[in-house]
């Protein structure tokens, strides 16, 4: 640690162990394009060597391109202008082009987020790997040296856990999980001191998830190599790092050791975050949230940038410039610690992870309390919103060997009820329900959506589709595809209810009132009727999407991965609103997912699919507390959300 | 990554609630625009304007430019500047009639092959794919030569063959929108699928349309006049750069602005055409990237 | 499974589809005989006599009486043994008459593809690496122009140029001998290449900004692996595909432009004889000739189709062991 610190600050690595790897310093970073927003706003952080450091935060905090300021490889458009960086001592963004180059590979090497772009799909796995290994170490030319090499990419495929003969295979004929381990091994091919993981399980489901994490976990522990782990997932970074970055529009709000962090957060943003994190193991009733959303770069105040936001808010805290500061002397690990609060000596203890259900009578009584509204018998058919019966689906046909998506699937969703379906990505869920929607034909087997009977072979007929929309509403996973760019969020709702009105629905009143009815249901403000989704944020889009398919007061809604790309605090809000408006309106929901806490969160009822079949299904609180198949264990087992102890 | 629909976690989209700066509008991009539209009027207007475009004067011909006439004449003693701005008709109104009628064979066949699939969507792109498979301008030489049709027939033969370009890129569209969520949310909405085609997906393919209908109508531009260069489409008698340009190319010598004039104008409005072209699609890729 | 990089099925399916192509291409050429106005004998014809006689001959030699299909598969039969009939200007036989002529053209379409590939895809690469900058602003821009500019009068600005002002090169004729050919050839070629040119460089410009923004590109950097390994073995080998498709469709504008170049620089060759003959309303010097073209262009087509897996692994089939991904 040799770089000067200014005075309220006492270096970002206090407290950690001496000879830094990585010391990032009031790092700057700002558009070039257009207008200069400052997307980076002074970070510091900094890395020892062996240490796993988790930069978490929301999209728009700016971690991605902070941590790949180190590289030298942000995007175009975007620019450092200001701070240092200095890798194992020396400050690196003085250098020029050529030599930031030399270093990467060697010193600092990054792993990036979808393993399917990642590789080039026209080369080999094993070309791919040997093109970043050392030349020195490993000649290029010559027969011996080309053996030898091949012998080296062999022996770093098993250092990843792959067998030899994925070195002549090409991207496009490995799964995503193999796929993140042979881009492992070509991150690693030069042996760097510092790996950084830039969400490197995001794409992957989450039994690949826990086994790339430990991969990674595994590979810092053999090669004492340095590991910053990008995520937004907050259980992914306090399952496997050593001290945690909690960043938000473009600064750090806090840092400290993951568990002290975990266990009693130092800043309200983190508490929030925390809480508003659904929990495997029990439901939070209600789910917090945090109102609004992170401000994007160009619109951010003076002082604290969680201020809009934050419930302890006072009016120092929009003023005093941002500083890190030691956090009280009673908070768990407080000399290792940093908070940007100022407040934070005036504010009560903030809740952890273990959260406000300490008082409760003992989190698995709860629990059973809690998913007790669901009828332990199982539903009914005679009411139900969706019976499915033996429905199969195959896709491909002809020479192709062809893909068993779904094969003799049965399940029923009680009206009024919140079920879940669960399973891994492949597992078919999504299929399932586009089937439900009649967006996607099924072989055989039945399917009753409310009043409506499809039929296997084909597409349902108009007068079919109608009487199914006044019936069943989607809502899809993708908030900034689910909107008409061209169309106003007042058009779109407008046009719903039209259609609902021909499809059958006694709508009163004025229409231009129901559209800003529709718009109060989920929380937007009479205004974004005139705003097109581009002005919108996801969550907002997402709850337009909520509107629009609210219009024809359906009876069935199916949540497609619908909060599944959304940040953690707009998630919790997206969940109280479903949950809200099934209370009010009694609709029943079927909604896929492969996260089981939020299942936990929100569903009556689950059924696991794996493989096209439903392997298990029951009460939320049976299938979580007592599973009985294999896969629901593996699921269970895989999610990286450690229980706290209370 | 469409096909891991549990792909979960926001990508950082930083900025998407921050309404995007409108594109800058180029000098060059308003000079083209200004050129562009001057090249039209003068194909509108320019022979009722010059109604002595075709007076000639034999005493007084092939003359280099002066003497009243500011390109000088041609071997008949017409007015080569006349003649030039009189010529436009022909060519301009030939390539824009190829360039519209092609994007609408291209939106209307692209929407239904994008939309329905299946045997529809076959049997355009086979129809398609063989249309691409010929070259345009030599089809339309041999059509409009032995079908002895004139200009009305190369028209139609070079719309005919100029519509897979639209074709494909109409379906291509239509197929990338088809399966977003918000298409699939119009129909589960149970809006007629005629509606959710043309008010839905129909807009959001529009501007690469009129991209290729000004890429189009440069490429028609050098198409139209190297037929009648040829000494096909045009009648006779008609002012047109192609024909000027054959007729005058003797005249190098004695007066070289009766070949070059037509030449300028020809390679000036599909320079201008072409580049408006490229803008379009410039600005809207950039749009759709946001 | 078949592992080779060229699987037999693709191989066959490419090779039948080029053959259905081709008959309904030359159904099309044979049925140019019908758009012709006016009854098909007299156009046969042509300036003869249509004595009474000489028509039934014709009738009787055309299979004129015949049902369409029949009289196709006449002609059809007579394409096979090169028996292209007989010129109805001149007498002469129609493949004689096309022999004569092929040499020329194939030296004016051979230089200016070599004209074109030299230009066009280093520029393009180079305008790709030095995107929104100076050179690629101009070499834009004289691509665009290039583009802009028909055969024939970017033919006549390079006679007036490097004829008459400079005197470089001879502005007509096809010159005799191998060095006085190619020196004739030049301007021809040049003028030729010029659209084409323009294409290619468009085309690979486009094809490289979209390979060097690629993921895989990052990761290569982001792992320390050579600049010019990254350049040649990465983005270059991701152009490629795209590239050689649009090598495959220029052909079809070089033997477009042929027809152009050579009435502008007064060549004999197949392109002038392509124009003469439809002139003279020559029909089956017109349908020998579009045949001609026509397979020429598709035989392009299918050899760059048949080249894309060898360069594109995605393209072979599938080998076994697939992980359990999807």
């Amino acid at each position: 640690m040799t770089t000067s610190t200014p005075t309220a600050e006492p270096g970002p690595g206090a407290g950690t162990p001496t000879a830094s790897l990585l010391d990032v310093d009031g790092l700057r970073i700002a558009a070039t394009a257009g207008a200069r927003h400052s997307i980076v706003d002074g970070v510091s952080f900094a890395v020892a060597p062996g240490e796993c450091v988790g930069v978490v935060g929301e999209s728009g905090s700016g971690k991605s391109l902070a941590v790949r300021a180190v590289t030298g490889l942000l995007p175009d458009g975007v620019t450092v202008t200001g701070g240092t960086v200095s890798l194992g001592g020396q400050d690196v963004l003085g250098l020029g082009p050529r030599a930031r180059g030399a270093l990467r590979g060697r010193r600092v090497a990054l792993l990036m987020q979808d393993p399917f772009t990642m590789l080039h799909p026209q080369l080999t796995c094993g070309r791919q790997i040997a093109d970043g290994l050392r030349e020195e170490e490993h000649p290029r030319r010559g027969r011996a040296a080309r053996a030898a090499r091949r012998a080296e990419v062999v022996r770093r495929l098993a250092e990843v856990g792959l067998p030899a003969e994925i070195a002549d295979r090409y991207p496009h004929e490995l799964s995503g999980g193999m796929l993140q381990r042979a881009a492992t091994a070509a991150a690693l091919a030069a042996d760097p001191d510092l790996l950084i993981a830039d969400e490197p399980t995001t794409a992957l489901d989450s039994a690949n998830q826990a086994a790339v994490l430990a991969l990674l976990g595994r590979l810092r522990h053999e090669r004492a190599m340095g590991l910053v782990l990008i995520t937004h997932d907050l259980r992914v970074a306090f399952s496997s790092c050593d001290r945690i970055y909690v960043l938000y529009a473009g600064s750090v709000l806090e840092h400290g050791p993951a568990g002290d962090v975990q266990a009693a957060p130092q800043h309200p943003y983190t508490a929030a975050l925390l809480a508003s994190e659904p929990s495997v193991f029990r439901r939070k009733d209600p789910l917090p949230s945090i109102p609004g959303s992170v401000p994007p770069p160009g619109s951010r105040g003076a002082g604290c940038p969680f201020a809009v936001r934050c419930a302890h808010v006072a009016a120092e805290c929009r003023t005093a410039p941002l500083t890190l500061a030691a956090p009280p002397a009673g908070a768990p690990g407080a000399d290792r610690r940093r908070t940007a609060c100022a407040r934070i000596g005036a504010l009560t203890a903030l809740p952890g992870a273990a959260g406000e259900d300490t008082g409760d009578a003992g989190p698995r009584q709860a629990r059973e309390e809690r998913t007790a509204g669901a009828p332990h018998a199982g539903p009914r058919r005679s009411d139900a919103a969706l019976v499915v019966e033996g429905v199969g689906r195959r896709f491909g046909t002809g020479a192709d060997a062809g893909h068993q998506a779904l094969s003799d699937v049965s399940l029923t969703v009680p009206a009024g009820e919140i079920t879940a379906l669960v399973g891994r990505s492949g597992s078919g869920k999504t299929t399932l329900a586009r089937i439900a929607i009649g967006l996607e034909t099924f072989d055989s087997g039945t399917v009753r959506s409310g009043p409506v009977e499809l039929r296997a072979g084909g597409r349902p007929g108009p007068a079919d589709r109608r009487r199914l929309a006044a019936h069943t509403q989607i809502v899809f996973q993708d908030p900034y595809a689910s909107l008409s760019p061209l169309r106003t969020v007042g058009a779109t709702l407008r046009e719903a209810l039209a259609a609902a009105r021909r499809n059958g629905l006694a709508v009163d009143g004025d229409r231009d009132q129901a559209v800003l009815a529709l718009l109060d249901q989920v929380g937007l403000p009479a205004h974004y009727a005139d705003r097109r989704p581009a002005a919108l944020s996801g969550g907002e889009r997402q709850r337009v999407a909520v509107a629009r398919a609210l219009a024809a007061r359906p009876r069935l809604l199916i949540c497609d991965e619908a909060v599944a790309a959304l940040d953690v605090s707009v998630q919790a809000q997206i969940l109280g609103l479903l949950a809200e408006l099934r209370r009010s309106q009694n609709f029943a929901v079927l909604f896929i997912t492969h996260d089981l806490a939020v299942v936990r969160q929100i569903a009556d009822r689950v059924a696991v699919l794996s493989r096209g079949r439903v392997v298990e299904e029951g009460t939320t609180a049976e299938v979580l507390d007592h599973p009985r198949h294999e896969e629901t264990r593996r699921l269970l087992a895989a999610v990286p959300e450690r229980e706290v102890a209370d | 990554m469409t096909d891991h629909p549990t792909a979960a976690g926001p990508a950082d989209r930083t900025g998407t609630t921050a309404r995007r700066p409108r594109p800058r509008i180029r000098p060059l991009t308003a000079a083209g625009a200004a050129v562009a539209v001057l090249l039209l009027a003068a194909a509108a207007f320019g022979q009722s304007l010059l109604p002595g475009w075709d007076a000639q004067d034999i005493a007084a011909g092939a003359r280099m430019p002066g003497g009243g006439h500011l390109l000088g004449t041609d071997a008949l003693g017409r007015d080569i500047a006349e003649m030039t701005i009189a010529g436009a008709r022909s060519t301009l109104t030939g390539a824009a009639l190829v360039a519209l009628g092609s994007m609408l064979i291209g939106n209307v066949l692209g929407l239904l092959a994008g939309y329905l699939g299946g045997w529809t969507d076959m049997l355009v792109r086979r129809w398609a794919d063989l249309l691409l498979a010929v070259p345009a301008l030599l089809v339309t030489l041999v059509v409009a030569g032995i079908g002895g049709g004139g200009y009305a027939l190369a028209v139609c033969a070079l719309m005919v063959l100029t519509s897979p370009s639209d074709i494909r890129l109409v379906r291509t569209a239509v197929r990338e929108q088809r399966h977003l969520p918000y298409v699939e949310a119009a129909e589960t909405l149970g809006l007629p699928r005629r509606t959710v085609m043309l008010r839905h997906i129909w807009p959001n393919t529009l501007p690469v349309a009129v991209a290729n209908t000004l890429l189009n109508f440069a490429g028609s531009v050098v198409a139209l006049s190297s037929l009648s260069f040829l000494g096909l489409g045009v009648p006779p008698g008609a002012p047109d750069w192609g024909r000027m340009l054959a007729e005058n190319r003797d005249l190098l010598y004695t007066n070289p602005s009766a070949a070059l004039a037509p030449a300028v104008l020809i390679v000036l409005s599909a320079v201008v055409l072409n580049h408006l072209g490229d803008r379009v699609l410039e600005v809207f890729s950039k749009r759709g990237n946001a | 499974m078949n592992r080779g990089p060229l699987p037999l099925r693709y191989v066959l399916t490419r090779v039948g589809g080029t053959l259905v192509l081709l008959f309904v291409l030359s159904v099309a050429v044979f049925a140019l005989l019908r758009i012709a106005p006016g009854d098909p004998a007299r156009t046969l014809l042509g300036q003869r006599g249509a004595t009474p006689q000489a028509l039934a001959a014709v009738r009787a030699r055309y299979h004129l009486d015949s049902p369409f299909a029949a009289q196709y598969l006449h002609w059809l039969g007579g394409v096979l043994h090169l028996d292209l009939g007989t010129s109805i200007r001149t007498g002469a036989p129609v493949s004689a008459t096309i022999g004569g002529r092929l040499a020329l053209t194939g030296q004016l379409v051979g230089l200016g593809l070599a004209v074109a590939l030299l230009l066009g895809i280093p520029g393009g690469i180079l305008t790709a690496l030095r995107r929104y900058r100076a050179t690629d602003r101009a070499v834009q821009t004289a691509g665009l122009v290039a583009l802009s500019t028909p055969a024939f009068a970017g033919g006549l600005v390079l006679i007036y140029l490097f004829s008459l002002m400079l005197r470089w090169f001879p502005a007509y004729g096809p010159g005799q001998g191998g060095g006085d050919r190619l020196h004739h050839l030049v301007l021809p070629a040049v003028t030729l290449a010029l659209s084409v040119t323009a294409v290619l460089l468009k085309l690979t410009r486009a094809a490289v900004i979209r390979e060097l923004a690629k993921e895989h590109v990052v990761f290569a950097r982001a792992r320390g692996v050579p600049e010019r390994r990254i350049l040649v073995d990465y983005v270059l080998r991701g152009a490629l595909v795209p590239v050689l498709t649009g090598v495959g469709l220029v052909v079809a504008y070089l033997l477009a432009g042929t027809v152009l170049v050579e009435q502008v620089f007064a060549l004999p060759g197949l392109g002038s004889l392509l124009v003469e003959s439809v002139t003279y309303r020559d029909v089956p010097l017109v349908q020998a000739e579009a045949l001609f073209i026509a397979t020429l262009v598709v035989l392009a087509g299918l050899v760059t189709d048949l080249a894309q897996p060898l360069i594109d692994p995605r393209l072979r089939p599938a080998r076994t062991g697939k992980g359990n991904a999807r």
